[in-house]
Formats: C-alpha cells, structure tokens, sequence
C-alpha cells in the first residue's frame, strides 16, 4: 500500500512534476529565465534504503542525489514580481500558500526564497525558488498580487533580513520591535539578554 | 480618559475622536494571547490591527537544531487542539523525504485519530464560539464529548493533549484491547448528540441574529487572502486537500465536503463558517465508521524507519487538511540527521490575517463573534 | 400599617416622632439588608446549581456538605477579605462611591416590597412608580464606576448599560400600566390585596383581564431582563466583549456589591412581577390560616417561593441563549417593544373603561 503512488493529487510528485513542467514551459515561452530540479531518488526508496540511509555520510554529495518535491528556480529574481502575475492571471495559479525564506548555511553568500503555490481549479501544487544575496538582502513584494503574502513577508523578513520592497506594512510581526539579528539565519547568535532578562 | 485617533468635527462644531482599545493580549475573546488593537467610533469599529508573537516560541529554529524525530513533540505544540493531525503533517512531510510509507493498519489508525481529533478540535470551536457570542452552555456540551474523545487519545497514547503518537514510519504503538470498540461507542453517542448543538446554539435565533451577514468574506478574497480550510469552505469555495489532493487513504474513503451556502445569511459570514465546522463533524464521524470496518489486522510501524536517521537531500512540502486549514510543512534536508530548514505553514496564521481587513464597519461585539469564526489557536500563529 | 406605626403603638408616647421615624428607619435597613443579603447569597448558589445542570454538571458540591450549599457563603467571605485594589489612575472618589449607590439604590427599592399583609417597610401609595424610579438610579452608580476606573472597557459597559437601561425604562414602565389600570391602584400591597379572591387565586394572570395580562407579563418580563442586565441583555458585562464591562476593575468587597446588586434587583423585579401578576402573597388555601400566627410567615414564604421562581427563570434564560448585540438591543427596545407596550396599554385602558362603565367592575 502507497499513498504517494495511489493517489492522484500532490503527494505523487509525479503530479507535482507535471505541473511544474507545463508552468515551465509557459514561463520560458513568456521569456523568464527559469530552471526546473527534478529529483532523482525514487519517490519510494527500495527496502533496506533506511538502514542506508542512517550510515551515510554528510559529505556524499547532496547535489547528485536526492529526494521530494521537484521545483523551479528563477534565476533572475527581479523578475519574480511579473512571473507571480503571469502565474496568477494566465496559468491559474490561485493561492500562494507560502512564502518564506531559507539559509543553506553561515558560509553561504545566499539566502533562498521559496514559493509554495497552490491551484484549486487545476487541483496541483508548485514551487519556485530564488536566490537573494546575503550582501543586499532585497526582494520584490508580491503583496500585491498575492495579498496573503503580507504577513509571510513580514515573517521572512525579520527571520532572515530580508526587505521586501514595496511591502505596505514592513513592522516585525512575531519579534519584538527591537529585536536584533535575524534568528533563521545560520550564523545567528543567541543574545545573552534581553532587557534586562538573562537568555542563556 | 486618553483618547487618541483621528479627529472629527460632527455638527456644531463638536469634535469627536475615535478611541484605541486593546483587545487583548489577555482577553477573553480573542482565545489566547492574540492583541487586537481596535479603533472604535462609539460601539462601531474604524480600524484594526493585530499584533502577535505574544506565543512565539521558536518552533522553526528548534526545528533546525533537532532530530527529524526529536521535533515531533514540537509539532504537538503549535496547535495544541489538533495535535494528532500537526503529527500527521510532519510525519508525512518527513516520509516524503525519506521515501518511506506507513503500513496499511498504520494509515486507518492514523486517520481514525486525525478524524477524531478534528471532531475534538470542532466541538472546542463550536463551544468557544458559543461563548464568544455570549451562549454559556454549549460549550460545556461540547466539552462532555471530547471528553470522551480524550479518554480514547488517552487510552492509546497516554496523553490527552500533546500526543506525538503519529510519528515517521507509522504510529507509536497498536490500539490496545478493546479500543475500536471505544470509538465505536463514541461515534454512535456523537451521532446522538449532534443535534443538541445543532438545536442550542447554531438553529438559536439570536446566535443566527449574532452571526449571519457579519464578517462577510467574499469567495475572490477567501482566495487571494490565502484562507484554507473551513474558512475558505465557508466562503463557498468547494476545496478540501482531503478529497482534492487525498494524502494517507482518504482517496479510498467516502465522504462530503461541506462548502457554505449561505444558509441564514450570506455566502462567507460568520454563520456559514461555523455550520461548515459543525457538518464537517458529522464526515470526520463517517470516516471514522468507514475506518473501522476496513482496518486489519497487520504493523504499525514502517521498520526501515526508525526513531534516528538521515533523510536523503531534498526538499519536501507537504499540507495536509488540518481542523483549522491547510497545515504545511516545508522540510528541507541536506542529507544529515537534522533538517536544514523546517517551515511551519499554520493555517490560523494565514486565516488570521484577513481578519483586520474584515473588522472595520463592524461592531465592538461582532469583533468577537469574526475573530471566533475564524478560530485561530495562538499556538500555531505564533509557532 | 408602616414600621413607624407599627413602633408607636409599642413604645411609649414621650419617644418623639422622629426618633421614632430613624428608628424604624434602621430597624428597616438592617431587615433589608440582611434580607437582601441572604436572597443574593441563595441566588448565587442557585444559579451556580442551576448553570451547572443546565450544562451537565452538578456545580457546587463541597463547600458546607449538603450540595455545596455553604458555598456563596464561603466565597463572601473571601471576597471581604480580599485585598480592595484602586488603580491609581482611577477616579478615587467616583470608584469608592460607585459600588455604594448602586447596592443603595437597590436596597431602597426593597422599602416598597409587600412580603406579606403589612409587612412592607414603607406602604407607599406610589410604590411601582417608587420602585421603578430608584431602581433605575443604579445607571448612575454603574456610570460612575465606569468612568472611575479609567479603563476603556469599563467605560464602554457603563455607556451601554445607561443606554440600555434608558432604553428599557420605557417598555418596563408601559407594561406596569397594565396591572395598574387593572387593580386602579399605585400600590404594590393593594394589588396584592386586590388579588385574594377565587380563595387565592384571583390573580392578575388569571382575571378576566389575563389575554392583557400574559402579553403585558412578557413585556414585564424582558425588559426585566434588560434593566437588571441579565443575559440575553447582559451588554454592561458582557465578558466575551468587555472583559467585565462596569466591574472590570473592581476587586474584594467592591466587586461583591455590584455582585450583590445583580442579584437584589433580580429579586426586586421577580418581586414586582409577583406582586403585580402572580398574586403576591395569595395562594390557594392560604386564606384559611389568615387569623394564625401562621399566616404571616406563610404568606412571607409564599411571596420568597414565586419571587424566586421568577428569578430562577432569568436563570434559565441565561444559561440558554446567547447575548444580543447593542443594535439588537436598541432595535428590540425602541422597534418592538415600546410599540407593543403602547399597543397594550391602548387596548387595556379600552377594556378597563368598557368593564368599568358597562358592568361597573
């Protein structure tokens, strides 16, 4: 019994790699310079793969094999602003479901911004990805085209310090005002107090 | 008295202000510590703002500085309601990862337990509305049968609130004896009971009077706001990931989709987010009767999958259909024993976020009854 | 028969008038009080007993014994000796004052109550205009307490609570006018009085004027509701909006007057429902004992045992529905029950005229 195979839906990435095919093709025909990842590990790992898995190293190169969801990556992130709108309007993309941000690791010069979209009338999920530099953290808002994005940006923003231009309402929502640092990024450090109130 | 806000001049040269009210973060409307700044021309709101993280406890960045197993009690955590489906959405998101699958027995467990827990989570909305609209009695109604709802919980994991029973590969242990027959009983005293809800406090004219055509929230802003789950139902938006998009076996099962019609009021209101709520209790009690007669005898739990090991690199999203909306879990791994990066996508943080643009023009006590409908748990807004 | 009367007919002739006036004064006082005392104090466990077998639970149980009866009790005493709280930012005057005037206004609407044939402190000809006019002094006290306490939400119960209250002295008073035309008289003890025949059960509900009386009761009856702010009308406290509305602020003593408050003008309403509708101290057979000793404490009783079933039913009514909002509230005052009231009163004083000038009734 399999529940990623037997369905129809998003848990097969099967699906999950139909849609971002068909959205791929339609982005490069409009002109966006994007990339589809497919994964290459089986959906199901073979018997035994687990107790593998438990002895495998770290440093077996991650960018050779892995596993999940395929997904898009915009190379030019300054675009992204227009490809939500292309998403929305002409491939009916509805929903952005989520809109956050990732630090790979403290040596990194990049953070990734990652979009989960989710359409209700082709019943399919997509996700798209994009890189934005530790040096000048800024992306566009898509607040305007997907206003579910307001507090996901706020979100992202002050958890990695990212600025999301032309956001409306750029305050922290979960931290407190004066917060300092970014707590998702890797390299953050954990104050010793706050206020006063001792952290460690 | 301070009084602050935007000036008005009325007639005769007499000059109003709006008031700033804090609702919150110690209210007894807004179910937790959720602060709700109101601006209020007399009893009628002008603006409205949220401010969260009162609750914050960093449930993103333990997920990056733990095992993929050692997070599971985390998930209990953020909506405390529910617990067994935030399990449910990692476990899944984790076996994506790891390209592993619970046995079959497994699977019916796990969905007798979400469906049970769904039903515990609606009876809390249901009854926490009641008192949200000012009705006392339905909410220990409610209360009599999750009651018997967390003796079932308790019965198979020994929690009654934080489970971390559904975990990666499975579930933690079989059902012990005599427990199918438990939830049996149950779904026959649910199906009993119902009506009593029905009849107090949902067909009450003054809860209709309270509820319907407030806090309207139309089909194209349910969507672009991003509202998942009874709250994008009860705006007429036909869409359940369990039916659409089916994870575990749900495919198999037979169910509805309870979608709002507007029943008393208008598409969207108050009213037909809760009687969304209300029937999507009675489905949850027919899979679970489903499940009962279908479930085997057989493991528990995947034995390629144990309580430490590393996932293969990748990224995997999965959500799945919590009480409260769509629940996301955004898990990715670089090969190692920790994840990377574990985003939580909480539905009542999404939900909560259209409520602001929902308040102004209404009263001070319908603020209430739209925050209510919603039914956020600060738990999960604020992770 | 008043208590002064009553205390010169006892004391010697050289004790002064009024010496005589302040002594039956405060012998009055303490009587009410305490009276009023022991009814809150029954009311609260009632209504915890009721609520919790409304909600399928038993209630109090512990405290005393017997069901919990000693519960209210021990839960008064507590109150008193709770640390009493002032925020520094309150208005200290209006706050300490406000608690005062609204237990006073209470207990002063007690002095027109006939419990009994002459037990009533002050038979006042006027009593349900009496009774109606201080009774509605307690908006005062709840707007004091409002404003003293410098908190936004307390200021938003009291507002409501006098715009409520404002509201609803209008139905209250039309659907009064409906037993008085009936007994002709002002008087609570007169109307009571009047409603001894049928061997006690000659009552206002059931005379020949009753397809006047019913609608008029239920008139009576909801704007009951609304002046003493019970649910579905309980707006001022709403705790779901306002946290506690008026009393949010008040602690330890304070807080049991308003307690209390709640309480005696839930009594006092069911009382004037009792007296004017329900027969007072009548009851079938009652008239037979009238010459014992007996009868006294048996009419007093008869009197406490309808009063309070009332009281029970707001009860009810409060553990069943949800609270209407302040539109709602405004709307059903001034849409629809003002108008019935007016209607009634219309058709009533037909009815009486007919009765009175064709059949000489």
């Amino acid at each position: 019994m399999n529940h990623f195979k037997q369905d129809s839906g998003w848990g097969s990435s099967a699906s999950i790699l139909e849609a971002a095919e068909k959205t791929l093709a339609s982005l490069q025909s409009a002109g966006f310079s994007v990339e589809l990842r497919v994964p290459n590990l089986p959906l199901l790992a073979p018997d035994g793969e687990a107790k593998r898995l438990k002895k495998k190293a770290k440093e077996e190169n991650p960018e050779y094999e892995w596993r999940g969801d395929s997904y898009i990556v915009l190379k030019d992130s300054a675009s992204l602003l227009d490809v939500c709108r292309h998403l929305r309007d002409e491939l009916g993309w509805e929903q952005l479901i989520d809109c956050t941000a990732m630090d790979p690791s403290a040596e990194s010069g990049e953070l990734l911004g990652c979009y989960q979209f989710l359409s209700l009338s082709l019943k399919a999920r997509l996700s798209i990805e994009i890189s934005i530099s530790k040096e000048s953290p800024e992306v566009q808002s898509v607040t305007s085209i997907y206003l579910t994005a307001d507090w996901h940006e706020r979100e992202a923003s002050e958890m990695f310090g990212i600025t999301y231009s032309g956001h409306p309402d750029p305050r922290n929502i979960l931290l407190p005002d004066d917060w300092e640092g970014f707590p998702l990024r890797k390299d953050y450090e954990f104050p010793e107090e706050y206020h006063g109130v001792s952290c460690k | 008295m301070q009084v602050t806000g935007s000036e008005r001049i009325v007639e005769l040269d007499v000059r109003t202000q709006d008031v700033d009210i804090n609702m919150g973060p110690q209210h007894p409307a807004t179910h937790g510590v959720l602060r709700v700044l109101l601006r209020a021309d007399g009893e009628i709101l002008t603006g409205a703002q949220s401010h969260l993280g009162y609750l914050h406890r960093c449930a993103e960045k333990i997920g990056e500085n733990v095992d993929w197993v050692q997070y599971l009690p985390y998930t209990d955590r953020y909506d405390y309601l529910s617990a067994m489906n935030n399990n449910l959405g990692y476990s899944l998101a984790v076996e994506k990862l790891l390209g592993q699958d619970a046995p079959e027995r497994a699977q019916y467990l796990r969905i007798i337990l979400v469906e049970l827990n769904r039903i515990a989570s609606h009876l809390v909305a249901v009854g926490t509305y009641g008192l949200d609209v000012g009705a006392f009695t339905p909410f220990f109604y409610a209360l009599r049968e999750r009651e018997m709802l967390l003796e079932i919980f308790e019965r198979i994991c020994g929690a009654r609130l934080t489970y971390t029973f559904i975990r990666p590969g499975g579930v933690m242990n079989d059902a012990p004896e005599g427990w199918f027959d438990q939830v049996a009983a149950f779904t026959e005293v649910f199906d009993q009971k119902w009506p009593d809800y029905w009849n107090l406090l949902v067909e009450n004219k003054i809860f209709i009077e309270r509820t319907a055509n407030v806090g309207v929230l139309s089909e194209e802003d349910a969507i672009a706001w991003g509202a998942t789950g009874p709250m994008l139902r009860g705006s007429g938006v036909d869409w359940d990931i369990r039916r659409d998009q089916p994870y575990l076996l749900y495919g198999d099962l037979d169910f509805d989709v309870i979608v709002g019609k507007g029943y008393r009021g208008s598409v969207g209101d108050c009213f037909d987010r809760n009687y969304v709520r209300m029937f999507e209790m009675v489905q949850s009690n027919r899979i679970v009767r489903q499940c009962l007669d279908r479930i085997r005898e057989g493991e528990v739990q995947n034995e390629e999958v144990g309580m430490s090991f590393a996932c293969p690199p990748g990224r995997s999203y999965v959500g799945i259909e919590n009480p409260r909306g769509e629940l996301g879990h955004w898990l990715v791994s670089d090969g190692g024993k920790i994840a990377q990066r574990c985003r939580v996508r909480a539905p009542s943080f999404v939900n909560l976020a259209v409520v602001e643009h929902m308040l102004p023009g209404c009263m001070l006590a319908d603020a209430a009854a739209i925050i209510g409908s919603v039914d956020i748990v600060i738990g999960e807004t604020d992770r | 028969m008043g208590i002064v009367q009553f205390l010169s007919d006892l004391l010697p002739e050289t004790i002064p008038y009024w010496a005589l006036v302040l002594l039956g004064a405060g012998i009055a006082f303490a009587i009410i009080i305490a009276f009023v005392s022991v009814v809150a104090i029954f009311s609260v466990w009632l209504e915890r007993k009721v609520a919790g077998h409304i909600q399928s639970r038993l209630g109090p149980m512990y405290v005393g014994g017997w069901h919990g009866w000693a519960q209210s009790i021990a839960d008064g005493i507590k109150l008193i000796l709770k640390e009493d709280v002032i925020l520094t930012d309150a208005d200290r005057p209006l706050f300490k004052l406000a608690p005062c005037i609204v237990l006073g206004t209470a207990l002063a609407a007690f002095v027109a109550v006939p419990f009994a044939p002459g037990v009533v402190p002050a038979d006042i000809n006027l009593g349900v205009f009496f009774i109606v006019a201080v009774s509605s002094l307690t908006t005062i006290g709840v707007l004091m307490a409002g404003w003293g306490s410098n908190n936004k939400w307390s200021l938003y119960g009291a507002m409501r609570e006098a715009a409520q209250v404002a509201s609803y002295e209008i139905p209250l008073g039309l659907s009064l006018m409906m037993p008085v035309m009936y007994f002709g008289s002002f008087s609570l003890s007169q109307a009571s009085e009047m409603q001894a025949g049928w061997g006690g059960l000659h009552w206002y509900i059931f005379s020949d004027s009753f397809w006047i009386a019913i609608p008029s009761f239920v008139l009576f009856f909801t704007a009951a509701l609304a002046e003493t702010k019970r649910a579905p009308f309980d707006l001022p406290e709403s705790e779901s909006e306002l946290v506690a509305g008026f009393h949010t602020e008040y602690s330890g003593i304070r807080f049991s007057f308003f307690f209390m408050e709640e309480y005696a003008a839930m009594y006092l309403m069911s009382a004037i429902g009792t007296a004017l509708w329900f027969g007072g101290w009548n009851f079938p057979g009652l008239y037979l004992l009238e010459g014992t000793a007996l009868f006294t404490p048996l009419a007093i009783a008869v009197f406490v045992v309808k009063s309070m079933f009332l009281v029970f039913v707001m009860m009810w009514v409060r553990w069943t529905v949800p609270r209407i909002r302040i539109d709602q509230v405004m709307a059903l005052g001034y849409k629809y029950l003002t108008p019935i009231g007016l209607f009634l009163v219309l058709v009533a004083s037909v009815w009486e005229y007919i009765k009175f000038s064709m059949m000489g009734v």
